[in-house]
């Protein structure tokens, strides 16, 4: 699946920059970390052309798994036309000449920073996260060699005083994003900087889950149709966040929304952060408040 | 005398709750401690006292588990009845047992708190560690426990970085006590506070310690601390026991030659 | 009031402690090894509800006399035996838990000094006796207050630490919690010393209530009239003192 090339792409470097041996060494870890789902495996993370915590450990994941005949499709912060995902699609199609996309449906691989798309993926994708700090204990304990042996022995009180502590200060467990889960009730994880709204899409996913730390060098996975449960209280259990109004743009009442400034008077919107979502949505002509009152004023999707 | 013959010489006690044979620790060539057994029963407080460098602080690291012996044997009676060679359990057993049944005060509270978590979830952690899931009763509980060690409830949520040295050590015992261990090993509680914060703190020692019929090894070099906490005592000299007994009898009719230097160097304890 | 046990002879006479072959001598290592020996081959026996007072010019070793037998100073050879709740304890040669078992339940000691954790209050001290014994918080708070009523301690002294009070309420202090649940043994080294004559009076009375409940007592007092009301026997350490 490495060897196609097509007649776009850069020969000057191996199909998808990485050279074979190193996609073979990730992919072991990647095989290492889908058996023991959740467990941070190390691997040599290389050194990519951009600097590490721009999503290099993502980007070696899906240099070692794609293949010419795969579909691209990269966001962040839940956007498609965002400088760090338009630069990764545009690698991609130059180092592999493989097809990219902006609709979820269509990609293959999706590699992604922040978000899960909303709609719902399917048991042919692969989503690959981008993550910047794997062990979702550090700040709680910074040795290494203590963390190591907390997962190893299961030992995750420490993790329910981090939740307990954000009760304790403002009354509810107020983590947002990167909220810890236990995969497949063995290993906790760091989902990444994706809110904790994704979190109970992550459970039973149809789709192969693969997350890579390039500073960090540590690989970890969750396979398809796992269990991925979100830490909680049994008196505080586990809530996404709700928004008191739909999309202005699209009306969508199902999404996670961001706020966004619209001009230099501080007036602001909410609109979905899956640009691809919001957009199909209005495709299908759902409209949102926004697009009501101004129809006439050529406000586009894209507005991150 | 036969009245004597006729009755049974020794109180049908309960067995050892720890029990140590030979137990040495060598840095190199240098010897940490040697030799040493002892055996210490349900609710018994056994004091180790020596100057510094004696090797008591090597015993007491060894004893807890945070430094490996060279030669020796630790064996405790776990809740189930059951002796357990503690330096051959599997290491997730020895650190769930270091995290229920034994607790450690450290001499400086900052070695045995989570300095940037707050007071309750420092107290919590050994609750939720042993997979307590509901934060309601976790509070109540670090409340009750905080009250207990006689700090403020209103001081629940503050980081013990705002503490006084005092307050962080009983808080520290707080921590380790609420999981309600039966062996806790204490390297000199009182060490860094001042003189009337210790009476204090011994006070709270021994009371609690009583009360929840807890044993403990306390390593001290202060005399009047060790008269006072506790009911036997180990004096060390050079890595070696010279001599044990009873606290009061070792400190007023000490017999080793050493022993006498130290009761005699020391004010009135 | 004869020097010499008749236990054995009586059935009520049921002996609390048997001293056998008791010797002591200290040695001071760090004065040259010096011997200072202070009696040898002592046997003395005391029975339930007897109070034998230790007599002798001082320098017997009557003090000494009386730390051996609580186990505070270590026997150079022989036996102290006590009966601990239906068995022979051996307070010179049995397990220091052993020991302390039989402090906590069936020997007593009133020293003159009174060596408590500072800050511990008047009250607390004298609680503290019968809570180790398991007597429930309210009713030893009760029969607390009782015996430093008694001992006519003021009130106002009741809830503070006894480091500042003066020698002979100190020494109350010492008497209420040792009599506030009298031990079935107790050893009393000069409990009266620093009394006025009201308070002696009050101890008198404490110490013959202890006795007639089958207290066994072993006492030091100095002076006469106190020794006098309070012995049924006495013991003279004179004829075991070592030819130095």
């Amino acid at each position: 699946m490495t060897l196609a090339s097509s007649s776009t792409s850069d020969i000057t470097y191996n199909f998808a920059y990485l050279d074979e041996q190193t996609k073979r060494m990730i992919r072991r870890a990647l095989l290492k970390a889908i058996a023991v789902p959740g467990y941070q495996v190390p691997f040599g993370s290389r050194e990519m052309p951009l600097a590490r915590g721009w999503g290099t450990g993502g980007i070696q994941i899906t240099a070692a798994i794609i293949g010419a005949d795969d579909v691209l499709k990269v966001i962040d912060q839940g956007a498609d036309d965002t400088t760090n995902a338009v630069s990764i699609r545009r690698f991609f199609a130059r180092v592999a000449g493989v097809a990219t996309t902006e609709a979820t449906e269509e990609a293959t691989i999706i590699q992604t920073r922040h978000r899960i798309p909303e709609a719902p993926l399917s048991a042919d994708q692969v989503l690959v996260y981008q993550v910047p700090q794997p062990e979702p204990l550090r700040k709680l304990e910074p040795r290494e060699t203590e963390t190591r042996k907390m997962h190893g022995y299961g030992e995750y009180g420490l993790m329910q005083v981090r939740l307990y502590e954000d009760i304790a200060r403002f009354g509810h467990i107020a983590t947002t994003y990167d909220y810890p889960a236990l995969v497949n009730g063995r290993y906790v994880m760091a989902p990444t900087p994706i809110p904790k709204f994704d979190n109970p899409k992550m459970d039973h996913m149809p789709a192969l889950q693969l997350f890579g730390a390039g500073r960090e060098k540590r690989i970890y996975a969750v396979p398809p149709y796992t269990t991925v449960r979100s830490l909680d209280f049994d008196d505080h259990p586990f809530q996404v966040q709700r928004w008191s109004r739909p999309c202005e743009l699209c009306g969508a009442g199902d999404s996670y929304l961001d706020e966004v400034v619209i001009d230099d008077q501080g007036s602001r919107m909410f609109v979905c952060s899956d640009t691809d979502y919001c957009e199909g949505r209005r495709a299908e002509g759902h409209v949102g408040t926004q697009l009501e009152q101004s129809a006439g004023q050529r406000l586009t999707g894209g507005s991150s | 005398m036969n009245v004597i013959g006729d009755m049974v010489p020794a109180l049908a006690l309960s067995a050892p709750l720890l029990r140590v044979d030979g137990l040495t620790k060598f840095y190199g060539v240098q010897r940490g401690c040697e030799g040493i057994s002892f055996e210490l029963y349900p609710g018994e407080i056994l004091g180790i006292v020596g100057e510094s460098g004696s090797g008591k602080s090597t015993l007491l690291q060894c004893l807890a588990g945070l430094l490996a012996p060279t030669n020796g044997d630790i064996h405790f009676r776990n809740t189930q009845g059951a002796e357990v060679d503690v330096l051959a359990l599997p290491e997730p057993e020895r650190r769930r047992l270091m995290r229920s049944e034994w607790g450690i005060v450290h001499q400086n509270p900052r070695d045995g708190l989570r300095m940037g978590i707050s007071a309750g979830g420092n107290v919590g952690e050994r609750m939720m560690a042993v997979g307590k899931r509901h934060y309601g009763q976790i509070r109540a509980t670090a409340l009750d426990w905080l009250s207990r060690v006689e700090i403020e409830g209103g001081r629940i949520d503050h980081k013990p970085s705002q503490f006084s040295g005092g307050m962080q050590q009983r808080l520290q015992i707080a921590r380790i006590l609420v999981s309600e261990p039966r062996l806790v090993f204490m390297d000199e509680p009182t060490g860094g506070l001042d003189v009337s914060v210790q009476a204090k703190l011994l006070d709270l020692l021994r009371v609690l310690v009583r009360d929840l019929g807890i044993s403990a090894i306390v390593v001290t070099h202060d005399l009047a601390v060790a008269r006072l906490l506790t009911d036997r005592l180990m004096v060390m000299k050079d890595g070696h026991v010279v001599e044990t007994g009873l606290t009061d009898q070792v400190l007023d009719d000490p017999h080793h030659p050493y022993t006498q230097l130290l009761t005699s160097a020391v004010l009135q304890a | 009031m004869a020097n010499s046990s008749r236990h054995g002879e009586c059935e009520a006479m049921r002996a609390m402690i048997e001293v056998q072959g008791l010797c002591k001598r200290f040695v001071l290592h760090n004065q040259g090894g010096a011997q200072l020996p202070v009696f040898e081959d002592v046997s003395f026996s005391v029975a339930a509800g007897e109070a034998v007072v230790l007599t002798g010019p001082s320098g017997t070793g009557k003090s000494t006399f009386l730390r051996l037998l609580y186990g505070n100073y270590k026997a150079s050879s022989g036996a102290v035996r006590v009966r601990h709740e239906g068995q022979w304890i051996d307070i010179a040669g049995d397990a220091p838990r052993l020991v302390i078992e039989v402090r906590r339940r069936t020997l007593g000691y009133v020293s003159q000094f009174l060596r408590v954790i500072p800050r511990v209050t008047t009250l607390d001290i004298v609680k503290d006796t019968m809570i180790s014994r398991g007597v429930d918080e309210s009713e030893a708070d009760q029969r607390a207050r009782a015996i430093l009523g008694r001992l006519n301690l003021p009130e106002t002294l009741w809830k503070l630490a006894p480091a500042t009070f003066s020698g002979g309420e100190q020494q109350r202090v010492n008497i209420a919690r040792t009599f506030v649940d009298p031990a079935p043994i107790l050893l009393l080294d000069e409990p009266t010393a620093s009394l006025d004559q009201r308070n002696r009076d009050v101890v008198v009375d404490l110490i013959g209530e202890a006795r007639h409940k089958g207290t066994a007592i072993v006492g030091i007092f100095h002076d006469d009239e106190t020794r006098e009301r309070i012995a049924t026997r006495s013991f003279d350490l004179i004829p075991f003192k070592q030819a130095a």
